[in-house]
């Protein structure tokens, strides 16, 4: 009988596959971000005896006052927009210091992509673009996080006057938080780690930026998902943030598995959440203070348990009203009035002041998603 | 149901054990228990761990298989994977990954757990489900346990 391939491909169209992670060479004297946080690549072994940590407490957010850091102005460019998410591999011999050349180059690089017919028109032929990079100082949340990157493209037509405003069509940014430390050190010295990359604007033009920068940096760009246990964490750490900022409502959504898919939209009322989430922390300090003993438990930081304590609470309770599991299903959107954020990679920070942790967050994704 | 070329395996599916009382003096001899967990649900996962209580302990000499699906998937979480392991490899069970999206991925799976089926109900000489299941048992490897320093 023939031996037929014992390895069957999943069909593309119906669902994400994630990438085939390589087994880190000996060879390589640099350190992959697995070996640095010991995030086991769960499809190959890694060799090496490294621990996995997955990150179990987090700094629970604290109202910033982000505008201190970071230049008002830049800022608003930032927030109550919906970005698509996107890691980016360290780029190689990125100065923050020729980003006028850069943006000449860039703008040089999408006429030519237009010229040769294979950009889509956004306003016409008579239309130019104007790109601009510039530095948004203050995201920064340790010494080794490079600095945030803003890029703007506008268009303006040919035949408009000088004071004719110019649209804007697309912007992105790309930007490191609290990156793992060991592991950017371990970066040879001409690369710059800007993990997150978050475009918004036409998908063309996304594309044409994104060669751009994989021709001149030799970086890879891959999608970036946010999985459930992330949106999970993004709820927590959010209605924590309840008391100082009125988070206005929680809302989850989940996807069950049931053909037709079946959607499940949950709008819980703010303190309700509030309440859930204070008995849910409340516990293990009592039991440590009936203990006697122990270490206390550091003031500001959330656990994992937490997170799935107050999860566990939300669908036990709409399993006691509609009898409905949702554990069978994937929590696929999260959306307060401090930000939204979608499984499918889309984030929108509507509030600024807790910007960093969220940041956090999603760039501690890139950092795990990323190939290297 | 699979035909070979001299018995016949007939496979019956349960959504979670204890396997109900009444059918019990006309059930045939089980000779090996699939515990099929989807990784996107984590409904799935939890089910397997409750019935797992049910389970006498004589089939864990070889007689249990745990096959998981949808490892390849980006939303699952890389825990939920991660857990099944240390589960199958607290217990010396084998972990089949199978695809279940394509009637190929079906064959595939259903034919690699035929060949431990074979070796479990005794159809295979010089080979016991004991002995196989300590060759194909599952290993978790020492970077995802937690190191004791």
């Amino acid at each position: 009988m023939e031996r037929q391939s014992s390895v069957a491909r999943t069909p593309l169209n119906s669902v994400l596959v994630q990438r085939r992670r390589r087994r880190s060479s000996s060879k390589n004297h640099r350190q992959s971000y697995r070996s640095c946080v010991g995030a086991a690549s769960h499809l190959s072994y890694t060799p090496g005896l490294t621990t996995r940590r997955l990150t179990t407490s987090r700094r629970a957010p604290k109202s910033r006052t982000i505008t201190e850091k970071v230049n008002p102005e830049q800022l608003s460019l930032l927030v109550r927009k919906e970005w698509q998410l996107s890691y980016v591999t360290p780029l190689c011999r990125f100065r923050h210091t020729r980003l006028k050349s850069y943006s000449r180059q860039l703008s040089a690089f999408l006429v030519a992509d237009r010229q040769q017919g294979v950009a889509v028109e956004v306003e016409g032929p008579e239309s130019s673009f104007k790109v601009s990079f510039c530095v948004v100082r203050g995201m920064a949340e340790t010494d080794s996080d490079a600095e945030t990157v803003l890029i703007q493209i506008h268009s303006k037509s040919w035949f408009a006057g000088q004071d004719e405003p110019q649209r804007l069509v697309w912007s992105g940014w790309l930007t490191c938080v609290n990156g793992s430390p060991d592991y950017l050190r371990s970066l040879p010295q001409d690369f710059v780690c800007l993990p997150l990359f978050c475009s918004s604007g036409a998908e063309r033009l996304t594309s044409s930026v994104k060669s751009w920068f994989q021709r001149t940096f030799d970086c890879c760009f891959g999608p970036l998902e946010i999985n459930s246990t992330n949106l999970q964490w993004l709820a927590a750490l959010w209605t924590n943030c309840h008391p100082e900022s009125n988070i206005q409502h929680l809302k989850l959504t989940w996807s069950l598995p049931v053909a037709p898919p079946l959607e499940v939209t949950c709008t819980v009322h703010p303190q309700d959440a509030w309440e859930l989430w204070r008995s849910v922390r409340e516990q293990p300090q009592e039991e440590k203070e009936n203990g006697g003993g122990g270490g206390r438990e550091e003031e500001g930081s959330v656990g994992i348990e937490e997170v799935t304590r107050f999860m566990k609470g939300l669908r036990s309770h709409f399993y006691r009203h509609f009898r409905l599991d949702l554990s069978a299903g994937g929590l696929k959107q999260v959306s307060t009035a401090l930000g939204s954020a979608k499984h499918r990679g889309r984030i929108k920070i509507s509030n600024s002041s807790y910007m960093s942790a969220t940041l956090m967050l999603l760039t501690e994704c890139a950092l795990l998603k990323m190939p290297i | 149901m699979l035909e070979s070329s001299f018995a016949l395996f007939t496979g019956r599916l349960a959504k979670s054990l204890p396997l109900p009382m009444k059918n019990e003096e006309s059930r045939p001899r089980i000779d090996l228990v699939v515990f099929i967990i989807h990784l996107t649900s984590e409904l799935s996962f939890q089910s397997a761990e409750a019935s797992l209580k049910y389970l006498d302990p004589g089939y864990f000499l070889g007689k249990v298989c745990f096959v998981v699906t949808n490892a390849r998937n980006a939303s699952v979480p890389a825990e939920r994977l991660d857990a099944v392991r240390k589960l199958a490899a607290s217990l010396h069970c084998p972990l089949l990954c199978a695809e279940d999206q394509t009637p190929d991925g079906v064959t595939n799976a259903a034919e690699r757990l035929l060949t431990v089926l074979k070796v479990a109900a005794g159809l295979v000489p010089m080979a016991t489900a004991l002995y196989l299941s300590n060759l194909t048992r599952c290993t978790v490897p020492s970077d995802i346990e937690p190191a004791e320093l």
